[in-house]
């Protein structure tokens, strides 16, 4: 066993924290640059244009790189969107640590200061939150992002969509939806009296959603909120919150603008804002969203409770080689099968089919889980009589029986599916899909009622589901002739299974677009999940980056008492010396927000140059400092569209730019990930190889080594 | 062929403590231990070289575990400590450095072992009765009518884990998890003896800690096809229950050697599918509703079963079964057992059946942390403070942590050593001048391991009257006001206003009676108090002084070299 210290005045891990967060730079904001990873051994090529996908690709054999890939996976795994900002946080915070470690902060002191000042970020955040509220139920249901009606995606299953992205038609909707974001509630500098202050937002508020949304600010308010922080602008209902008192003893109102003015009631909207410059795939998250509420109104009656997008229940279908343009979402199961099966399918077209689901596999050997087959066992001929097919053939034929006594023509099978059997089954018109989904059978379950199995021979008259449409999924221009297969849709009355047909003419980015399918699917979830979404583009960094700059500037100046809540041990000298070091450690913790925000510029090229961009953030942390209220100053700014700082990314588009939205809890979790990771390096100065010897480690890795 | 091999002779070495390499292989592994030690130790990566697992740790059971030490020396200090851990749960590395403190301490002084080891015994059974007797001034009653000293002892344990990555908020979120999981393990009704239940620790990683939550009764995790296939659950009263351990997946028994020779035609699957078939129809007429089985159950036996209503639940697991058997009152397989009731529950992304037991002492933890390697930490950090719960119910005493106990000890036995050395030494040929040279070194052995919370350069002080510590900027100057510099002492019983004097440690200050706190007044119901639990902080410095012992005690080391 062998152990090497990693903290001896350079530490080691957080250099390598840093810089394989480099690596993902050009991942992050809206406009990706794709990367090509190469492989030197085969000399195969890999195109890349996601975090998850790059460290998939990089060999990260040390430990931290393998904490990180962790790290970031446990986010993917989660959430499905937030791996780039935590890639990049990683990177910036442990070079902020790193910084802190140069100038003689100690350790704990640094951990429990940036844990301090990400919390305290997170608290204020919640001020830029927008509700989102019934989306669907509001105005016509037929606007989409393209513009296409619902009716035609409903009866139609071949939604077209038109290519790139500039498919917002309704402007007049986003002249609405501008109009109604300025109607904000003017702030109010001077002290009112307290019953006036009470009347105005109950104006600017709608009813009882307000009150909601009230509470829910309250609820994030009530925390941990120390009356000494002088920023709180929530509105309260409690009377003393709404007055805080400031350390002279004068007592400030903090009612600037209220982000409860802000509220999403549009599908169209928040798609948009979620969809962070890919409009194109949010399209198909977004018909896919309505065809999935659709269904669920008709099954319900009314919807009552909110409509949750549930993700399990879509699919998508990866068609390579077909142009963009037959990208589509549709009702039903769309999967290719092989071409054998082409006359088959005309066939089927005509008429309802039974089906029959297929838990396993569907070859003769295969056993249940769990089944362990015994290997002494010898069979014996008594009579002298051969059989005369072979075991495979019978249970074939067994299963052909089983088929045509109930009627069967479609076989849904989770696991693989013999190929001779199939073969048998096209000669006898009966379709047999393998390879499919859980929660597409499911789905065939409940809509068809059909009891999945395990066997084929468990099927009974009551496993049987009946009514389903099997037809081929046709483009209008039958662009498709090869010889790889051809999609069909398979569908059934009722199905709560939506699949988005994702195509691309080039097949290298077919991946690269399924995982931007399931981001989107997965950031419209979060946000109808939660009800809430965040400011995005920019706004929630820009106002955590003003906080800490404020928060640090104050501790600078009021020095001796300031809180050690965040030190465990509260009784240690750390406490006591904690407010001398607070001041540059949360100035080196928002400089990685600085870092973060000018990667977003540069990368989405407003900024040509990294100075640029700094210069442009300057100005307005100044200005934000100089308004008193960081966020009403970005909710201020971030009304007037052409300002540009927030919403940079669709450009030549100024009047019509959409706000940009962000999912709540996936984007606070990557925060706190990142710093999590970036402390869990800090606070190790050692790492320990188990089970080596002194003769397994050659000579030039010996440096540094501690044998036991 | 075989080849025959002359035997090697084996090695024998002799005086091991005397050998350099031995010493500083020692002082590495002190090294290690000591810098992971308190709330803001160092946290180590244990990983094997070759891109496996990363385990981020500062824990002692974590720790010893994956080492692998080569010198026998090492070997006895590990394997006493893995031990001690194993028994207690707690004070892993306080009786890890301590051990190797005292052995460090005693190589300066040139006595014989035998005295040596003779008079750390006198200081530890002095120890052991101070500590046990009402006199003793570093230990408070716990009161199990109130939550707080409870809440205390586990916020404690959570704090000195800081490879668990947990905020205050999130400290205090699990720590009354932690309380609530235990008391829920204590019987309601109890004849004479009590029996405690168990907590399950159900893993959800991946969310947030504050998602973490405490249920009574069992979960069974699966997925959520599985239950929309199980659910609606229609019997509203208590549900009948067979639980089985046996895999009913219709397989064979091994044969072992032999060969079974089956004629051309049979089937030994559909006979032993039939077998199950029967045993379905016998559970249908006994009127059992659920029946949970640890393997697995034939799909086709399953689906004989739901079709008469019995909710099948197979692969349970080996690690549910004793709680499952508890809850229900099931014994496999003589009788069935009754769940009051049967829910379904969503947490994160998994989905469980939630069966709650009509009184039963069986709850699950259901516990989340970011990460995989936190998320690990997390849980020996909870089992150990369940288990130092339940050791405290036992002996309901707990000792002030933060360093205060082993200052204010050492502090106590100089003071004995000193002025009443005839009480230590009773009637073994061991001169006074010898108890003074040992005892010094056992306080200092103490007294650097209460110095080694400190990581970031500072310096630790003790007050002249409750002997206390307290800990102090590194480069502070010599003459300062003290009051003002200290604020509370490391278990946070005392302020520094009190009128206190205080000294550097390792400073020839005259010994002093540490005097007996009064901690019913002294404790206010707001005070976040660090305790430890005495059951095993005592266990840990008696192995580390007799550990210390026996291994000053070698003279040789032989080693079999074939």
């Amino acid at each position: 066993m062998a152990c090497r210290a990693v903290n001896k005045r350079r530490h080691v891990g957080l250099q390598q924290l840093s810089s394989f967060a480099e690596t993902g730079r050009t991942f992050l904001g809206p406009v990706k640059s794709s990367k090509f990873v190469t492989s030197e051994d085969c000399l195969e090529s890999v195109l890349i244009s996601s975090t998850v996908r790059l460290l998939e690709s990089l060999d990260l054999s040390s430990t931290v790189g393998q904490l990180l890939k962790e790290a970031v996976q446990a986010q993917n795994n989660t959430y499905k969107t937030g791996s780039s900002t935590l890639l990049f946080l990683v990177g910036a915070w442990s070079s902020a640590a790193e910084e802190c470690l140069h100038l003689g902060v100690p350790v704990s002191i640094i951990a429990s200061v940036m844990s301090e000042g990400v919390g305290s970020c997170i608290e204020e955040v919640a001020s830029l939150q927008v509700p989102v509220h019934s989306v669907f139920g509001h105005g016509d249901n037929t606007k989409t992002i393209s513009g296409l009606e619902t009716p035609r995606v409903g009866s139609c299953p071949f939604l077209q969509v038109p290519a790139g992205a500039g498919g917002i038609k309704e402007e007049h909707d986003f002249k609405d939806a501008a109009s109604q974001s300025l109607t904000m509630y003017s702030p109010s500098r001077r002290p009112v009296k307290l019953p006036e202050f009470f009347n105005l937002p109950a104006k600017v508020k709608a009813g009882t959603e307000a009150s909601q949304a009230l509470r829910s600010s309250l609820h994030t308010d009530t925390c941990s909120r120390k009356s000494a922080l002088i920023l709180s602008r929530h509105f309260n209902q409690a009377d003393d919150s709404l007055w805080i008192s400031k350390p002279d003893g004068f007592l400030e109102q903090h009612s600037t603008a209220t982000p409860e003015t802000y509220r999403c009631r549009d599908l169209v909207e928040l798609a948009v804002g979620l969809s962070h410059g890919d409009l194109s795939t949010m399209e198909l998250v977004e018909a896919a969203a309505r065809l999935q509420y659709q269904k669920a109104c008709v099954r319900q009656g009314h919807c009552t409770v909110p409509f949750v997008f549930d993700v399990s229940r879509v699919f998508a279908c990866c068609l390579p080689g077909v142009p963009e343009t037959f990208s589509c979402v549709c009702s039903g199961y769309v999967t290719v099968v092989s071409t054998a099966s082409i006359t088959l399918i005309k066939e089927l077209e005509n008429q309802p089919v039974q089906v029959v689901l297929i838990e396993g596999d569907l070859t003769e050997s295969y056993h249940h889980l769990g089944f362990n087959k015994s290997a002494n066992i010898k069979t014996v001929l008594d009579s002298t009589e051969l059989p005369r097919d072979s075991s495979e053939e019978r249970w074939a034929s067994r299963v052909l029986q089983v088929l045509t006594q109930f009627n069967v023509n479609l076989i849904l099978v989770q696991g693989s599916v013999s190929e001779s059997l199939t073969e048998k089954c096209v000669h006898s018109k009966r379709l047999v899909v393998g390879s499919v989904g859980s929660g597409v059978m499911q789905a065939f379950a409940e809509a068809a009622g059909a009891v999945p199995v395990t066997y084929i021979t468990q099927v009974s008259a009551a496993c049987v589901g009946s009514g389903v449409s099997v037809t081929a999924w046709r483009t209008p221009l039958e662009v498709r002739g090869g010889n790889d297969g051809m999609p069909v849709l398979v569908t059934v009355e009722g199905i709560n299974l939506v699949t988005a047909v994702l195509t691309s003419s080039v097949t290298a980015q077919i991946h690269a677009k399924e995982d931007r399918f399931w981001t989107c699917a997965y950031r419209l979830h979060h946000a109808l999940k939660e009800e809430k979404v965040l400011l995005g583009g920019g706004a929630v960094e820009f106002l955590c980056l003003s906080h800490l700059r404020i928060l640090a500037e104050q501790s600078l100046r009021r020095g001796g008492h300031t809180c050690s809540g965040w030190l465990h041990n509260a009784s240690s000298w750390l406490a006591s010396s904690l407010p001398a070091y607070r001041p540059a450690v949360l100035e080196r913790l928002a400089e990685g927000w600085r870092r973060y925000l000018s990667a977003l510029m540069c990368n989405a090229a407003t900024c040509s140059a990294e100075l640029g961009a700094h210069t442009f953030i300057e100005h307005h942390v100044h200005n934000a400092a100089g308004s008193g209220s960081p966020s009403a100053y970005i909710l201020n700014e971030y009304s007037k569209l052409n300002s540009g700082i927030f919403n940079a990314y669709i450009p030549g588009k100024l009047e019509q730019v959409p706000r940009v939205y962000d999912s709540v809890t996936p984007k606070i979790e990557a925060w706190r990930r990142a710093l999590d990771l970036v402390l869990l390096v800090l606070k190790t100065d050692s790492e320990i190889i188990t089970g080596l010897g002194h003769t397994q480690i050659n000579s030039q890795e010996l440096e540094g080594l501690l044998f036991l | 062929m075989s080849r025959l091999e002359a035997k090697k002779p084996s090695v024998c070495k002799s005086e091991p403590l005397t050998n350099e390499t031995v010493r500083a292989t020692l002082s590495v592994l002190k090294g290690v231990l000591t810098s992971c030690y308190g709330p803001s130790g160092r946290l180590k990566q244990l990983h094997n070289g070759l891109g496996g697992y990363v385990c981020t740790t500062s824990q002692s059971s974590a720790l010893l575990r994956n080492l692998s030490v080569t010198h026998p020396i090492l070997k006895i200090l590990t394997t006493s400590v893995q031990n001690h851990v194993s028994c207690f749960s707690d004070c892993g590395l306080f009786t890890a450095i301590l051990c190797c403190n005292l052995i460090e301490n005693v190589q300066k002084i040139d006595l014989t072992p035998t005295t040596v080891i003779k008079l750390n015994k006198h200081l530890l059974s002095l120890c052991t009765n101070y500590l046990k007797s009402e006199a003793c001034g570093c230990r408070i009653p716990v009161d199990f009518s109130s939550s707080q000293i409870l809440l205390c002892l586990v916020r404690s344990i959570l704090t000195s884990k800081p490879a668990c990555m947990l905020t205050r908020k999130e400290i205090d979120h699990i720590s009354t998890l932690i309380l609530r999981a235990f008391l829920l393990t204590i019987p309601e009704n109890t004849d004479d003896s009590i029996i405690l239940g168990k907590s399950i620790i159900v893993p959800l990683k991946g969310q947030r800690v504050t998602d973490s939550t405490v249920l009574p009764g069992v979960l069974i995790e699966m997925s959520e096809v599985q239950l929309k296939r199980m659910l609606p659950i229609k019997k509203a009263s208590a549900l009948k229950v067979a639980l089985f351990c046996v895999s009913l997946s219709g397989d064979f028994a091994d044969t072992g050697e032999g060969t079974v020779v089956v004629s051309y035609g049979m089937s030994l699957e559909n006979a032993a599918l039939d077998q199950l078939l029967n045993l379905g129809r016998q559970l249908i007429s006994d009127h059992v509703d659920l029946v949970l089985c640890q393997k697995v159950i034939h799909p086709s036996l399953k689906q004989f079963l739901s079709t008469h209503h019995i909710i099948a639940i197979d692969r349970v697991g080996v690690a549910l079964m004793e709680p499952l058997s508890k809850v229900t009152g099931s014994i496999s397989p003589s009788s069935y057992g009754i769940v009051k009731e049967l829910c379904s529950a969503k947490f994160g992304s998994k989905h469980f059946f939630h069966l709650i037991p009509d009184e039963a002492t069986i709850c699950s933890l259901l516990l989340s942390n970011r990460n995989d390697t936190a998320w690990d930490e997390l849980k020996l950090t909870c089992q150990a403070a369940l288990h130092i719960l339940h050791l405290t119910i036992k002996e309901p005493w707990a000792l002030l942590g933060g360093g205060c106990t082993e200052t204010h000890l050492a502090a106590f036995i100089r003071y004995k050593a000193r002025n009443e050395p005839e009480s230590i030494l009773t009637d073994d040929g061991c001169t006074q001048a010898e108890l003074q040279l040992i005892a010094e070194a056992f306080c200092s052995a103490l007294e650097s391991l209460a110095g080694s919370l400190e990581h970031d350069g500072g310096e630790i002080v003790t007050d002249m009257k409750y002997g206390h510590l307290w800990s102090v900027q590194g480069d502070c100057p010599s003459v300062v006001n003290w009051p003002d510099l200290l604020s509370r002492c490391g278990c946070g019983l005392y302020s520094s206003q009190e009128e206190l004097s205080w000294s550097f440690l390792r400073s020839t200050c005259h010994p002093f009676v540490p005097q007996t706190c009064l901690p019913h007044e002294t404790v206010s119901p707001t005070s976040n108090l660090i305790v430890d639990c005495l059951t095993a902080k005592l266990s840990g410095l008696q192995v580390a002084v007799e550990t210390a012992n026996l291994i000053l005690d070698l003279s040789y080391v032989i080693e079999d070299k074939n």
